[in-house]
């Protein structure tokens, strides 16, 4: 049973956060690699990331054998962190709207870390890794959903099905 | 050809945080950021444990973990597949690890809460580079290069006051290395005095640290160089601490007021600690992983230079010395002298204690008895009044020390070298001397 991000949740995973995506590989090792965007459903209750089919091989791998996924959304500027799950995946069609959300994320976050004062080689780099052309669509419906701002708090549910 | 881990030393300067991926004994995985990722050597890495989270959780249960880093100049991300090995408590890892998370904390606001209870090790099984094919950082100023144009400008050793200034400044030109110090440990091996220093108002020179405390006072007890690249508003992590006493509190480091970036390296010889190169930069990741290397490198051949230029024998006693009445009329300057600590304190205001408070109540009282001026190091070496160690360079690292303080505080009395292992009292007014 999916639960349902609230609206601030949803904003929040669709700004200029770092994405990062792990599963478990067959052979019991964690994978994990940068997601290229993300988008929310209407009803809030899945998200869809955006991946280089290249760069998360190894994941969508791993995701083959157990299904089960971690995602963690990270914002630059204020360190404000959370981190959802999900027992499963499934695999949906490239839309015209998640390329139009894949080229929006790569543009805000690197005026984000540019703003922060990171240097304009880390903002190309970031430009370049994060505009790849295989990319791929993975749905989820989070069923946990942790705060991971560094702190004490870090890992308190926010939210569970 | 896979990346080395030594290659990936700037992707674990905390520029950009690195990600853990981990997973729980039922396989659900988790993901969370590092607040840092710690070149161990070529084949291990640690990672600071704060907080009791899921990440330290789940690699106590099931000991695999995948670790992403992120190179600041490219953005080019590297996978460490890597295995938890264990916890360490204390030591130099340790010490080193908690003395950058003050930087890293305060970087991420988080200076108040974010304390190191431990340093988990890890072994590094396999890197793998994700995007290969995307165009490298630019290249880091050769470190190598700035420590041979460094050491040109260091020189050769002549006298150890000229080579305390020299080593100093001679950390500008390659290295850019604006604001530095040199403190040495005292007499009782539990705190550090500053004999020189560049780039501050104030010169600082005789202002202590204690063993322990603050970066300088960590890399002298631990004999680790240790580097903070983000400012730090952890108060331990400053400099230093000042002690309670009044001698401390009355001398203050000169620090910046708000150092983004600090390096503190230990000057060791013959496995003898000698004192501690400090500098600091307004800027962040002022230091790369590249720069402390070279000067640990320079802190080594300079605790090599200071300890040969206390070995160099004194020059032989002339054969007559100078003596000189005590200038007559004016107020006369009143010294003071608290044989507890050997301080000395002139017209009330505190001057230098222990070893170079000693050496200067000690000749300002043979003057006063015999009007002698020249002094030579030999004689201060064999004198029993005066709380000397065994090694022959404190000595005359606290007679550069006295002198500098006499210059700054009290120019109505200078201490004038006259040659190696020589030199002489020169009184400009009457003096008064009190005991107690």
């Amino acid at each position: 049973m999916p639960v349902p991000l609230s609206p601030e949740q949803a904003a929040f995973l669709q700004g200029p956060v770092s994405i990062n995506v792990a599963a478990t590989g067959s052979d019991g090792w964690p994978v994990v690699c940068r997601a290229q965007g993300c988008s929310v459903a209407r009803d809030r209750r899945s998200v869809t990331l955006l991946l280089s089919a290249r760069q998360a091989s190894a994941v969508l791998a791993a995701l083959e054998a157990s299904g089960a996924i971690a995602a963690v959304f990270s914002r630059p500027a204020s360190h404000a962190t959370l981190q959802i799950k999900a027992r499963g995946t499934s695999r949906v069609p490239l839309t015209a709207a998640h390329r139009a959300c894949h080229a929006q994320y790569s543009s805000r976050l690197g005026d984000e870390l540019g703003s922060l004062g990171y240097g304009s080689d880390l903002v190309h780099g970031l430009k370049l890794m994060l505009s790849s052309s295989d990319l791929l669509a993975l749905r989820l419906s989070p069923e946990v959903i942790f705060d991971q701002t560094p702190g004490p708090d870090a890992g308190r549910v926010l939210a569970r099905a | 050809m896979k990346p080395t881990l030594e290659s990936l030393r700037p992707c674990l300067d905390g520029a950009v945080p690195s990600v853990v991926a981990t997973c729980a004994a039922d396989g659900t995985p988790n993901v969370a950021y590092a607040s840092q990722v710690h070149y161990v050597d070529g084949e291990h890495v640690a990672l600071s444990y704060q907080f009791f989270s899921k990440t330290r959780e789940n690699v106590l249960a099931h000991p695999y973990a995948m670790v992403q880093v992120v190179e600041p100049g490219s953005f080019r991300h590297y996978r460490l597949k890597v295995r938890y090995l264990r916890t360490e408590t204390s030591g130099p890892l340790f010490e080193y690890m908690k003395a950058q998370l003050a930087g890293i904390a305060a970087q991420t606001g988080m200076d108040k809460v974010f304390v190191l209870r431990g340093a988990d090790l890890y072994r590094v099984h396999d890197i793998e580079a994700v995007d290969p094919h995307l165009p490298p950082a630019p290249p880091p100023p050769d470190a190598l290069l700035r420590l041979r144009r460094t050491l040109d400008h260091l020189g050769a050793s002549d006298d150890l006051a000229g080579l305390a200034d020299r080593a100093l400044t001679a950390l500008t030109p390659a290295f850019g290395i604006r604001h530095a110090l040199l403190t040495m440990l005292d007499e009782t091996g539990s705190a550090l005095y500053t004999l020189a220093s560049i780039g501050y108002a104030a010169s600082g020179v005789g202002a202590e640290v204690a063993l322990g405390e603050g970066i300088i006072g960590v890399a002298a007890r631990e004999r680790i160089p240790v580097r903070i690249n983000y400012r730090t508003g952890d108060y331990a992590y400053q400099a230093a601490m000042r002690s309670a006493d009044r001698a401390a509190s009355v001398i203050p480091l000169p620090l910046l007021a708000e150092a983004h970036s600090q390096i503190a390296i230990p000057l060791v010889y013959g496995g003898r600690l000698l004192g501690v190169l400090y500098a600091e930069s307004e800027q962040d990741a002022f230091f790369s992983h590249s720069d402390e290397d070279a000067l640990v490198v320079y802190g080594r051949h300079l605790a090599a230079l200071i300890t040969q230029s206390a070995c160099e024998p004194d020059e032989p006693e002339p054969a007559s010395t100078q003596t000189a009445p005590l200038p007559a009329g004016g107020e006369p300057l009143v010294v003071r002298y608290f044989a507890s600590d050997h301080s000395v304190f002139i017209d009330n205001d505190y001057l230098i204690r222990g070893v170079a408070g000693s050496i200067l109540w000690t000749l300002l009282n043979e003057y006063a008895q015999s009007g002698r001026r020249d002094f030579c190091n030999r004689e201060l070496r064999r004198d029993s009044r005066l709380p000397l160690p065994d090694f022959g360079d404190n000595l005359e690292t606290r007679l550069i020390l006295l002198q500098r303080r006499l210059a700054e505080r009290c120019p109505d009395i200078a201490l004038e070298k006259t040659g190696r292992g020589r030199f002489r009292l020169v009184p400009g007014r009457q003096l008064k001397l009190l005991a107690g």
